[in-house]
Order: structure tokens, then sequence, then C-alpha cells
């Protein structure tokens, strides 16, 4: 016979009754349906927290993790509704099924965080980000791929909003040195030509520094042996990135580094009005940099 | 007056720079401040190229090290970040949002009728719509599993197909937490993968999609590796699977294959084609006690056996309609019946077959084309690996068969030798007018194809647009 509860309640349920019993397995640990139920409890808070209430619509971008399971328990637990989505879906669809659900939240991986950002203007009743995972993933090439970092106070910039806009300016500003005119930026993320992505960026803070971290694509970026280290299914692997082009495809010549700098350089000095010069890094840096590598290279 | 920046430019360093430069500028800057070692250290720009092809990982990234080593890939892994690391700005971070929470919460009452999950159809026609499915919905899909698949708490059951899909939502993570069982969950696919995963946790259920099934059968055979028998029943659904496969996966894994049928409308599954007495090859099964189905003309004529028309249902597993879309909802639930798209017909036992979907069909001169049936002589063709076959206009604007081919690997073809094996097997308005050769076929998660992006002037729904949608 079944029961005649909400799923909300039947977690509540199972957990009285299989109390230690593995629910999930996850990455060769255990989770026992009790733990199950308080992960689910304290999502529920934190979200209640947040403001979401019963029948609001909360959307999950998110593959097969127990992140998954709290979250669409917890919601069930609010009273709310759970928009799970494809995680391979990008831009207008994303936009489509945020929009159409008037998602309030949404829960999603790290990886997403640039493309969330970037659509965040075209979906009104979006209030909050909610973010999990470590599943970032960038491809570096010697030929196709520059990269432009900064580490700065985080007064600097007003907010970020003005951060996004103001560092998207100097790499427009950058790609016109080298020939590239109808580079447009959107909100937050990518500056784009023809809806492809020529260089993407992304904001983080610690501790009052902003760190920014910008991709610049100047060759084509050949995609086949990273695939070869990272297993996707083969009907999927055009998904897994989004549409990229390049300084290469679109002027018919790829940048040096050096031109690059340079480009860089002005483009910082007239948008931002700051001087740079080089130097080295210093002492705390230095250990800092080896630890770093070292971790890096570790797991 | 601004201070001064400084540059680092690092043109030839590797994947491993390009993760060390700002963690090193920031954790030099903590230093100053923690440990007053009074170095000031000013915003600083970093300029990296790399000498060599690399990776940048996160932590849960699953890398194949020595397929880098293979290829030259240097890997660099972010290092896990605890609490109170570097965080996107205007983001919320969940983890944070848990350890701050008490773990104690009281579900909310709710009236069982209320929408718990809304979920987008795969959109193989038409712009995604939501189907709401209610508390209600999934208490009617659990009543059917304890009938036509029933779980119990000593069950294991692999959680390889995404959550996010109803197949996954409806037939294993909520089954497995109403039924009391374990759920392993697999975050990115791979066949070794699976198979590992099953060996380690003892899997006695697999609910999978038929590719997944192949390649198991595939890697099962190639390698030496040892077949978990702890598999009492699986179920593949999303697109038929050959019942060679079928017969063959059950004799290898010695266990019971069933093919099951469902819908994101109907919660997923409502019928299990279940090896064994009431096997019929290429039917969809019978429908249980818990549901009606029946076959409707256009008119929503109710059809006798073996009159083929629309496959239309009654439950408690029925979706209630689709979010803010009363017209589209009106249209798919006309007479209380809900009506799938698919075309199909039930033999004189009960038994149901799908011959088609509805949307799909040709109509080239007045005659009805199934793409269905011409996918099914191309698959018998040894070279062909997959095939889709859509229509579209030839010259003069009229409907015409166009087919789709993936080439067995190290196979090739042309157009003529693709006609001329269909001529054989079809009447001549049914042969494809034009063949196109694709290393892919674009496929949904459950492996359907998407026929929508084989067709001319499809639009890359991932690209973004500068002025408006």
């Amino acid at each position: 016979m079944i029961e005649r509860k909400s799923l909300g309640e039947t977690i509540e349920d199972r957990a009285k009754i299989y109390k230690k019993k593995a629910a999930l397995v996850f990455e060769g640990k255990t989770i026992t349906f009790a733990q199950l139920n308080e992960s689910v409890n304290k999502l529920a808070n934190g979200l209640l927290g947040l403001g979401v209430k019963k029948g609001d619509r909360v959307a999950i971008m998110l593959p097969n993790i127990p992140e998954f399971v709290y979250s669409f328990y917890a919601l069930q637990k609010l009273g709310a509704v759970a928009v799970p989505f494809n995680t391979m879906y990008k831009g207008r669809e994303v936009i489509h099924i945020l929009n159409d659900s008037g998602a309030k939240a949404i829960i999603a991986l790290t990886n997403f965080a640039p493309l969330l950002n970037e659509i965040k203007p075209d979906v009104p009743t979006l209030e909050h980000i909610i973010l999990t995972g470590e599943r970032t993933l960038v491809f570096v090439h010697p030929e196709s791929t520059v990269s432009l970092q900064m580490v700065h106070q985080k007064g600097f910039f007003s907010d970020s909003d003005t951060a996004y806009r103001r560092i998207g300016e100097v790499i427009l500003k950058a790609l016109a040195c080298f020939g590239v005119k109808d580079a447009w930026y959107k909100h937050r993320g990518s500056v784009r030509v023809g809806g492809k992505k020529i260089a993407t960026c992304v904001i983080s803070e610690v501790e009052g520094l902003e760190v920014v971290n910008v991709l610049c694509f100047l060759g084509p970026l050949v995609t086949d042996d990273f695939f070869k280290v990272i297993w996707v299914p083969p009907e999927v692997k055009d998904k897994v990135l989004e549409p990229i082009t390049s300084v290469e495809e679109v002027t018919g010549k790829r940048p040096g580094k050096e031109e690059f700098k340079a480009c860089v350089l002005s483009a910082f000095s007239e948008k931002l009005g700051v001087e740079i010069e080089e130097g080295p890094l210093k002492r705390d840096e230095l250990f800092a940099y080896e630890k770093q590598r070292a971790l890096a290279k570790k797991t | 007056m601004a201070d001064k920046w400084r540059l680092i430019y690092n043109p030839e360093g590797d994947a491993a720079d390009i993760l060390a430069y700002p963690s090193a500028l920031v954790e030099g800057r903590l230093a100053g401040k923690y440990l007053l070692s009074r170095e000031k250290i000013p915003d600083t720009v970093v300029v990296q190229g790399v000498n060599k092809k690399g990776i940048l990982a996160g932590a849960d990234v699953r890398v194949d090290k020595q397929s880098a080593k293979d290829h030259d890939i240097d890997v660099a892994s972010y290092p896990r970040s605890g609490r109170g690391g570097a965080k996107q700005t205007d983001t919320v971070s969940l983890k944070e949002l848990m350890i701050k929470s008490s773990s104690k919460f009281s579900a909310e009452e709710v009236d069982l009728s209320d929408t718990a999950l809304l979920l987008y159809t795969s959109g193989t026609t038409g712009s995604p719509k939501g189907v709401m499915l209610t508390h209600e919905n999934f208490l009617g899909e659990f009543e059917l599993v304890e009938v036509i698949f029933p779980l119990y708490p000593e069950d294991r059951i692999v959680g390889v197909l995404p959550l996010y899909h109803v197949y996954a939502m409806a037939n294993v993570l909520t089954p497995a937490v109403y039924f009391g069982c374990t759920l392993s969950l697999i975050p990115q696919y791979s066949p070794t993968e699976l198979l590992k995963n099953m060996a380690e946790v003892q899997a006695t259920v697999l609910i999978a999609i038929p590719s997944m099934y192949i390649h198991l059968l595939q890697i099962s055979k190639s390698r030496k590796t040892s077949i978990p028998k702890s598999l009492r029943s699986c179920i593949s659904g999303g697109a038929p699977l050959p019942l060679t496969t079928i017969r063959e996966f059950e004799e290898v894994f010695q266990t019971q294959l069933s093919e099951g049928y469902g819908l994101t409308e109907t919660t997923s599954a409502v019928c299990l084609n279940t090896t064994g007495e009431g096997y019929r090859p290429g039917s969809i099964g019978k429908p249980p006690l818990q549901i009606e189905i029946k076959i409707f003309d256009e008119n929503d004529v109710e059809l006798g056996p073996n009159e083929t028309g629309e496959i239309v249902i009654k439950g408690a597993m029925i979706s209630k309609g689709y979010y803010n879309n009363p017209e589209e909802t009106a249209e798919a639930m006309k007479n209380g019946w809900f009506h799938t798209g698919d075309m199909g017909y039930k033999d004189e036992e009960g038994y149901i077959f799908i011959t088609d979907r509805k949307k799909d069909i040709i109509i080239r001169g007045g005659f009805n084309i199934s793409p269905r049936e011409v996918e099914e002589v191309l698959f018998t063709h040894p070279k062909v690996h997959d095939a889709a076959v859509i229509g579209v206009p030839d010259k003069s604007g009229r409907e015409t068969v166009k087919a789709f081919i993936v080439l067995e690997e190290s196979e090739t073809a042309d157009p003529k030798e693709i006609v001329e094996f269909c001529r054989e097997h079809l009447s001549p308005y049914k042969l494809p007018k034009f063949v196109e050769f694709r290393e892919s076929l674009p496929k949904s998660a459950t492996g359907k194809v998407l026929k929508k992006e084989l067709r001319d002037g499809y639009k890359d729904e991932r690209l973004l647009e500068k002025n408006g949608k």
C-alpha cells in the first residue's frame, strides 16, 4: 500500500525507519538516511533564510551529486517547486526555462556561474545564484589561449557590476588593437563576436581582494586531445563547450603574446587610468607560489 | 594619485602557473597583513601564456592521468577550497548556507495536488514546455512501480541517468527513497565508470538507456573485466533496444532486462515489456491495471485492435498540465485523456506497439511516410552505425525524405549505395532523396535523436544574441 504523503514528509519518515541504513553512496562514501535528512533540513533552513517559500520555483542545474538530492528534498520540505534542467543547456535555453518558470533562485555547479552571471539581466525574477561543487574546467593551449589575471584591492571598482563592465571594456579595447572591431560585451562574463565567445571573464573575491581571471582566444582552439583526457559521451561533446571563436578566425592573423601584453597595457592605462611596471614576485609571494604549484600538480 | 600597479609577464609557463600566480598574489598579501612582514604588495596584473597544452581542473573533475601523459597535456588541479576560499562575486555558497543552518526542519504541509516538480520536456518539437508533476503523480508512479517493478530496502540501485530527467526522477531517485533502497550516484557517465560502480556497490538494480546497455556489453567482451553478477533486474527506456542485445545482456550479466515506456507528462514509466512469458518483441507491453491506454483516431474516437492511431493515457500519474500554458494543456488533455503524440496500435491481446511519433510523419504527395520505417531499413545496412530520417523540402517545396547517417568506424560509403540498399526494402516514394554523412547525431540526455537540430536553418540555442533574444 502506498502512503498518501508528500515527498517532503516521505523523506522525514524514511529517516525515522531506516536511520543508519545507506541512502546514498557517492565516491566511496556512504550517506545514511538520517544524515541525508539532516543535510536536507540544513539546506531547507538555509533556503528559507534566503526567502524561499512555499510555491516558489527554484531551478537546479547539477549533475548526479549528493547536493542534487539535498536540493530536491529541501525544496519538497519547503513546499517549493523544484525545476531541475539539463546541465548541458546553454544561453537561450536556460533563459527560457528560468523566465518561463519564474525561478527565484538557482542552485548550480560553480562552473556554470559565468553563464548564469551573463544571463542574469535577462531573468528579472532570479534573486539568488547558489553555487556548489568544484568542477571548473579550462583548456589552455600555446597557440590559442592567453590569460590575463588581476589581483587588487576590492574597492578599486565601486561594485561587481562595474568591475565586470570595466574589465570588459579593457578586453574590448585590447581586441580592437588587433583589429577585432565587432566584439561586444554582454553583462558579466564573456566578450563575444557574432554570438561566439572570444574571451571569458570570472571575478572572485577573497579577504577584501578581488581576483580576475580572463582567458582570451588568440587562435582556434582544437579540443580533440583534451577530450581524450576528460571523458564525455561523443554525442554531447560539442555541447560541453560553448561555441568559441578567436582573433585569428576573425581577423586572419594571430597576435603574439608580446603584442597581447602591449595592447593590454595600453588598454589598462587608457580605460582604467592605471600605470603598470613590470616587476618580480616578492618574498611572501614566492613562498606561496611554490606551495600552490605543488598543490596544483599533486592531485 | 593612483598607485602604480605591477605586471608579471610569463609567456612560456604551464597550466600550474595559471593557477599559482593569482593565489600566490593573494597569499602574499594576506601574509603581509597577518604576519606583519610589512612587505607592501601592489595591485598586480598577470599576463600568461603556456608552452604546451593544459587543463585547469576543479577538484571534482575526473581526469585520466595516463591519457594526459600520452597526449602531452599538463593537468593542474585546483586545490579543494575550504570555507572562506575565493568565492565568485554576488553568489551564495551552498556549503556555507548549510553550515550556518539548523539540522531540524519539519516538512511544510502541502496539498498532494500541488506541483512538486516542473520539468521542461526535451524539446524534440517546439520550445520547451514546463510539465507540472504533483505529489499525487509521484504516488501514482510509486503504486505502479510497486506492481510492475517492485523495489526493496535491500536493493542497491545505480544512479547513472541524469537526475534532472523524468526517467531518473520518477524511476530512480524518488522510488529509491520511498522504498528505502540504497542509491549509488554516478556524476559523470562512462562505460568503465558504470561497470566499476556496479561491481563496487554490488548493484542489484540498473535503470539506464539503450546506449549504456550496448556499451556495457561491448566492454564486457573486449576486456578481461569481471562482470558483476549481482544485478537482479534492469530497465531500459528512452529509445528501443534490439532484442538480440536484450538477450545477450541478460545472459552475460545473468539478469532480467525489461523495456519501459513513458513520457515526462506521465511521470515516466507507464508500461513495461518484461522478458519471459508475456514478452512481445517490439511491444511496450500491456498496460497495468493502474492505468488506461487507448488508441484514438484524429477525432478522439477509439480504434479497434490492430488499427493505428494516437496513443492516449489516463491514470494517477498523468500531469495536470503545462505551466502557464492553458492552450497547450487543453490540447494535450483533450476529453480527459493525455494525448502522447506517439502513434501505435493494440493487438487482440492488448499489447501495445508504437509505430511512430505523430509530428515526425513525412507527407510526400499525399502519402504518409514513417521516418522510423526508413530508419529501420538503414539500421540493417552493415556499414551504418546510426541513422535518423527527417522530412525536408525539395526544390519545388514538396516534402521529401532526408537521411542522416553515421557510418561504422573506418567505413566509407557513398549516398548512391545507401539509396540503392533502401530500394530493395522500401517503396520508391519512401527512398531518401538526400543522404548526409555525419560523425554523430545530436541526441537528448536519454539518447533520443533531436531531429529539430538536424533541420536546415536550425539555430544553435547556445549562441547568445546581442540584440533581443
